[in-house]
Formats: structure tokens, C-alpha cells, sequence
């Protein structure tokens, strides 16, 4: 029975085949149309092992979610695809992930990298091969110099994000006596350096030091934190700037908790590497962390996915948007990438004519992107550079947001 | 930075807050101490350094920190509770390291030593599971992420004020459980057949086999003994810092130079080079240049390289350096 049923099968589809041969034809021609359809690979740069592997993890979601939309708008010539080049957020690492992604196939350009030591020690890897890296969280000032034509970035550098976090800590928090601590970190180190220039300039008393950061390669270790917050509780500023991230930050808080010195009593802040839900479970007790200002320099207001793409979001990585730092600047970065590429021929092979084409027509990407308006200087930051920083406080273990300063 | 750094001068810190360097130093030495044992008995009956201990150590923590926040979730303890916890904590670290590091010795180790191997392969064999546990403790607890045990006791609680400084519960805790179980290790190694044994076979493996000692049970007791250790230190660490996948390399790195300060292959100088590393660690932070903590660092290797000049085998090393 099942054999003469599979002989019928056989039968009639063999017939259908002959009755429909212009059909056929016709899909034919449509499947070699979408095999011709280029297929282009978006690297995405940052840390997707070692400590910070969260923060390769929430701009790798934005930018397959870009993707995904792309690819399902059928407006494109080409398919795209994202592929992660792991640097562990670290400098060391990062010029070996840029030669894995310079050299790999039909890879257009990239997404990251992610933190700013990191790009800076890849950038002329991929100035040599002409492949355009748009970070969606590397801020350090330095990075767009104007001299590497290749690096942009969607989100406000630490120039806008430092001097908007002092003028908080002078105008708005009164303060008059501010240390400056930064993590050595080529981040942390160029935010405090801000931070502690534009405080000075407005008159107030800065000192400064430095706590080498444990969890980003720093080379401190986390023995070191509690004779330093003796030290600082002991010197009593009456207010701390962080230049870091998160771990470091919350074995800072921790410290200092011990050693008497709260946000409760003095005034303490930190910049967009410790602005996660991360910092209050890397703080014990959580609750002193609480108190705690936390900015986030961005080109508009809006930091973190929300609504259908916060859904979306979630679906696809199983990470909350709120917590996902850096997804929403990642999607523009993405999308700015997908614009440049609409206005090439899309040949069906990458070459560095093509690479060079989309560093181009990145410089002339004009959008409205879900974080602002997206559209590169000649050095790389973005035109409405001189935009906010968005200032939070922790209060009850959640991270409120409070104003946008600058 | 650049900037005039914002210590007060280093004695004058020193002065206004000598009692609380002291603590806290003492604490930070107390886990050395007891981390640099582990190193020093296993090069006393290996003749090498076993590069997993740091490992050994962060898993011990790992116990505790989970032990704890099973027990109290988001409660505080408090009085004989609090005390209970503490010593459940080190307990339970305790065993947990043991194991591991019995698992170290057996699969890392003992292949080796029946092979006749070189100390290259053991040297390589010890990193390899170093990074194997770490990459393990990563994926199951996450890559950087710092987990805090239960709140044990109240947070910041200050046991007592001697001259003015407020010394904490945490760090009172971490020094007497230190200094009594250094003294426990101190005298089975020393008082008991099984130390008779361990130093035995750190003096002499092939004669001591021939006297009737059984070297693979006394090696694999010996990882048990430091292995305790070190996963006590573990738990008593992560009452202050918390415990991460990577913590066990840099305070290992730490421990390991405690233990080559005070004599590799001494218990009691392991023990005194443990307390000297803290001490100096934190005694050193006010006289930090610009204010960088790194600098402290740089003090205290630069004092076991002068040291190591005058003394090679270290402060109460002997001749052979391995005397445990």
C-alpha cells in the first residue's frame, strides 16, 4: 500500500512537473535571482569571553536584531550576517581578533570594537584593510582624532560625558572637594582625565589617583581595594569620581562601605562603564551602592532598546533590553553600516574597492536612528557630538534615571 | 593621572589611621598565609610549584559564597548564627577545595610522576588545569561577574575600636581562623605520623618509600591538608571581596610569592611571608606614587627581589629549600 502510494506520488508529481514547465521555469529564474542576492558579513568586535563578556553579548543582540530586520524588509540587494571576533575587551588581544576580521570573506565592515583600549590597539589593522569600525561604546576622546578615517562612533564621547558629569557634581551636587580615582584603563583614565580637567577649570579642588582595575586586565588586584579605601576614607573628599567599569567599581563601593566612607555621605559617581544592573550585584552589601550617580553620554535620549525592539530583543537573546547597554547605540551602528552598503553596487565579492566605498558612504549616512541622529564628523563622532549625558542614581538597588545633564 | 594625587602624606596617613592599615593588612595576609601553605607543602613533596592552586582556592570560595546564600538568602546573620555560618563556610570551602585538589594531584599530577615525566610536562600540566577549572568556573558562574556570599553577619559590623580605629567583625574573623588553623597545619605537619611523613618525603621520596612510607597516600594528603587551606582562605575571602573565576590567579600570584619569601618549602615561613605581603601591601598604599596603588606592587616585589639577593632560599628557608 505505502509503496503504491509513493508510486502515485511519483506519478502525479512527474506529470505536474511536465504540465507546469513554465511555472518552473519562472521559479527557477526567481532562485537564481535570491542565490544572486550578495551575502556580507557585519564583524562585531568586543569581549565575548573573560570578564566582560556581557557587554560583547548585548551589542552583538542589537546588531543581529538590525540584521534581522534588514534581511526581513526584502529592501536589500544582499543578505547579511553577523560574525563575533572575540578581544575579551582587551588591548592585547583586540590587533589579532581585527586581522581575524580583516581577513575573513565578504566581511564589509565592522561593529565595535567594543571597549577603547581595545580600539585603539586594533584600528590600524583595520585602517590597513579598509574595513569600517562604527563601535557602539568605545569613548574614549583620543579615538577620534580625525587622523583614521575608518573609526566612527554612535554614541557621545567622554568629552561630552565627562564635562556633563562635572558640571552634575559642581552645579547641580555643589560640590567643592572632588577626588578623582580612575581604573589605569585606556577608558577610565581618559573619562576621569575629563572629569577631573573640567572640575578643576570651574574651581574646584581635584586630587587624584589611581586603582588599577582587576577584571579588564588592569593588573590590580582585589587585595588592593581595602587599604586604598582606608587611605581615601581616611583623606575624606567630599566627593568621588570613578573613571571605570562595573566589577571594579563595585569592589570599590564595597571597600569603602567597610572603611565607613558611603554614597549616603559624601557624593559619589561613575561614568557609562559602571552604569549596569551588573554594579549593584558586584557591590556588597548591594545597598552601598545605593546613592551612587551613574552617567551615560548619548547622542539623544534614549540609551537602552525599548518597546517592540525591547521585545524583540529579549526573544532573540533572552537578555532583558534594560540591562542590555549599548544595544540600542549597536542597532544604529548596524544600520548605519546597511545604509552605506545600500548606496554600493552590491557586487556579489567583497573587495577593498567595496570596503572603501562603504567607509565613504558612511561619512554621508543622514538617519534617524532609534538613539538620534546618526551622522559622522570627518573624525568619526557623531555630528550632534555635543549632546547629553544621561545622569542615574541607584536607589533601592535599581538604577533610576534622574536628568539629562549637559 | 597627572594630577597631585590625593593621598594625605604617607606617614601622615599612617598616623591618623595606623590601627586600620594593621587590620586590614593582617586580613590580606591572613588569606596569603593560608593560600602560600598550600604552595609550600606541595613544592616540599613535589620539588614544584602547582600552578592550579590558585584554583583551588577560588572553588573553596565558590563553595562558601554558594553555602551561604542557600542558607540565608536575602536574611542577615546574626550571633551564634552568624558563627555557625563562618564555620560551616570554611568548612564546606574547606572540603570542597580538598577535593579539587586531590582531582589536581590525580589527574594532572600522578600520570605524570608514574611516568617519570620532566617538571616541564608537570609545569604544563598544573597550567592546563589551572585555565581548565577557570574556563569551568567561568562558564558555570560567569566571566567576571563577582559573587558575594549571604550576608553572614551585619554589613561593615565593627567588633570592637582599638585606639580610635573601628575594627571590623570581617577582618577579626579572617585572623583568628587563620592563625588557628595555620597552627593546626603547623602541628600535623610537625607532632603527628602523617607530617612525619610529609617531611619525609620533602627531604627524601625514594629513601622514605623505602622505609616504609607510602608516597602516593602522603602526596595525596598533602593536597588534601593544602587544599583545606586553601579553601578556607577561599571562603574567608570572599567575605570581603567576593569570589570571581579569575580571583585565584592574582591572589595565587600573591601567595605563591609569599610562600618563596618566607623559604619555598617552609610551612612557618610561607605563613610569615603571607602576613609580611599583606602588611607591606597595605602599609605601602599611602607612599603609592601619584596616588596609583600599583605602586605597592612594585614595593613588594621589589623588597622579594632584594630579599631573594641577601637570602636565595628565602626569610626561613633552608639549605635544600625543602623542609616542610
Amino acid at each position: 500500500m505505502k509503496l503504491r502510494l509513493n508510486k502515485a506520488v511519483v506519478a502525479t508529481s512527474v506529470g505536474a512537473l511536465l504540465v507546469a514547465g513554465v511555472p518552473l521555469a519562472g521559479l527557477a529564474s526567481t532562485s537564481s535571482a535570491a542565490s544572486a542576492k550578495a551575502t556580507y558579513t557585519i564583524g562585531v568586535e568586543g569581549p565575548f569571553s573573560g570578564s566582560d563578556a556581557n557587554y560583547g553579548d548585548y551589542i552583538y543582540g542589537g546588531v543581529q536584531l538590525a540584521i534581522n530586520a534588514a534581511n526581513a524588509s526584502g529592501m536589500y540587494k544582499f543578505t547579511l550576517k553577523p560574525e563575533k571576533f572575540d578581544d575579551q575587551g582587551s588591548s592585547s588581544l583586540s590587533p589579532a581578533a581585527a586581522q581575524k576580521a580583516t581577513g575573513t570573506k565578504n566581511l564589509v565592515a565592522v561593529v565595535g570594537p567594543a571597549f577603547s583600549g581595545a580600539s585603539e590597539a586594533a584600528a590600524p589593522y583595520y585602517l590597513k584593510a579598509h574595513v569600517a569600525e562604527v563601535s557602539a561604546s568605545a569613548t574614549a576622546v583620543a579615538l577620534a582624532s580625525g587622523s583614521d578615517s575608518n573609526f566612527m562612533r554612535t554614541i557621545a564621547d567622554d568629552s561630552v560625558q565627562g564635562k556633563a558629569d562635572a558640571d552634575y557634581l559642581v552645579k547641580v551636587k555643589d560640590v567643592k572637594n572632588l577626588l578623582v580615582l580612575s581604573d589605569s584603563s585606556f577608558y577610565g583614565d581618559g573619562l576621569a582625565k575629563v572629569v577631573a580637567a573640567d572640575a578643576t577649570a570651574m574651581g574646584v579642588t581635584v586630587t587624584t589617583g589611581d586603582i588599577p582595575n582587576v577584571n579588564t586586565g588592569g593588573g590590580g588586584t582585589t587585595t588592593e581595594y581595602g587599604p586604598a579605601a582606608t587611605g581615601i576614607a581616611t583623606a575624606d573628599p567630599a566627593a568621588i569620581f570613578y573613571g571605570g567599569y562595573s566589577p571594579d567599581f563595585g569592589l570599590l563601593l564595597s571597600a569603602l562601605s567597610s572603611a565607613g566612607y558611603t554614597a549616603s555621605a559624601h557624593v559619589i559617581m561613575s561614568g557609562d562603564g559602571s552604569n549596569s544592573p551588573a554594579l549593584i550585584t558586584s557591590t556588597s552589601p548591594a545597598s552601598a551602592a545605593n546613592g551612587v550617580y551613574l552617567s551615560e553620554g548619548a547622542a539623544g535620549k534614549v540609551n537602552f532598546l525599548t518597546g517592540k525592539l525591547a521585545t524583540e530583543y529579549y526573544k532573540l537573546t533572552k537578555i532583558k533590553a534594560s540591562v542590555a547597554e549599548y544595544a540600542a547605540q549597536a542597532y544604529d551602528a548596524t544600520d548605519a553600516i546597511i545604509a552605506a552598503l545600500a548606496k554600493t553596487s552590491a557586487p556579489k565579492s567583497v573587495s577593498t574597492m567595496l570596503r572603501k566605498e562603504v567607509v565613504a558612504n558612511l561619512h554621508k549616512v543622514n538617519f534617524k536612528g532609534i538613539t538620534g541622529t546618526i551622522a559622522f564628523a570627518g573624525d568619526g563622532d557623531l555630528r550632534n557630538d555635543t549632546g547629553t549625558s544621561a545622569i542615574s542614581e541607584v536607589e533601592n538597588g535599581t538604577i533610576t534615571f534622574l536628568v539629562n545633564e549637559g | 593621572m597627572g594630577f597631585e594625587h590625593f593621598w594625605l602624606s604617607g606617614f601622615d596617613q599612617i598616623h591618623t589611621a595606623f590601627w586600620t592599615y594593621l587590620a586590614v593588612g593582617l586580613q590580606n595576609g591572613a588569606v596569603y598565609a593560608m593560600i602560600a601553605v598550600g604552595y609550600t607543602l606541595v613544592y616540599g613533596v613535589l620539588g614544584l610549584i602547582n600552578f592550579a592552586h590558585g584554583e583551588v582556592f577560588m572553588c573553596g570560595g565558590f563553595a562558601g559564597v554558594f553555602l551561604t546564600r542557600g542558607i540565608l538568602g536575602d536574611r542577615t546573620g546574626t550571633g551564634w548564627g552568624s558563627v555557625g555560618l563562618i564555620l560551616a563556610g570554611i568548612l564546606i570551602g574547606g572540603l570542597v577545595s580538598a577535593l579539587v585538589a586531590t582531582g589536581v594531584e590525580r589527574v594532572a599530577y600522578r600520570p605524570l610522576r608514574r611516568r617519570h615525566a620532566p617538571k616541564l610536562a608537570f609545569l604544563i600540566s598544573a597550567i592546563g588545569a589551572s585555565f581548565f577549572i577557570q574556563t569551568l568556573a567561568g562558564k558555570e558562574f560567569g566571566y567576571g561577574v563577582n559573587i558575594f556570599p549571604g550576608q553572614v553577619f551585619e554589613p561593615g559590623k565593627v567588633m570592637f575600636t582599638l585606639f580610635g580605629a573601628q575594627i571590623h567583625t570581617i577582618a577579626v574573623v579572617s585572623i583568628i581562623a587563620a592563625v588557628v588553623m595555620l597552627v593546626v597545619a603547623d602541628r600535623i605537619v610537625r607532632a603527628t605520623r602523617l607530617g612525619r611523613g610529609i617531611r619525609a618525603v620533602s627531604q627524601d621520596a625514594e629513601t622514605s618509600s623505602l622505609m616504609g612510607v607510602n608516597i602516593d597516600r602522603t602526596i595525596t594528603i598533602t593536597f588534601i591538608l593544602g587544599g583545606a587551606l586553601a579553601g578556607a582562605a577561599g571562603f574567608l575571602y570572599t567575605l570581603q571581596s567576593g569570589m570571581v573565576q579569575n580571583a585565584g590567579t592574582e591572589i595565587g600570584i600573591y601567595a605563591f610569592t609569599a610562600a618563596v619569601l618566607g623559604g619555598i618549602g617552609n610551612l612557618r615561613g610561607a605563613a610569615l611571608g603571607g602576613l609580611f605581603i599583606g602588611l607591606f601591601g597595605s602599609f605601602s598604599v599611602p607612599f603609592a606614587f601619584e596616588g596609583n596603588v600599583q605602586w605597592t606592587e612594585i614595593y613588594t616585589f621589589l623588597i622579594l627581589v632584594l630579599v631573594l639577593i641577601v637570602r636565595p632560599t628565602g626569610i626561613l628557608g633552608e639549605k635544600s629549600g625543602r623542609t616542610a
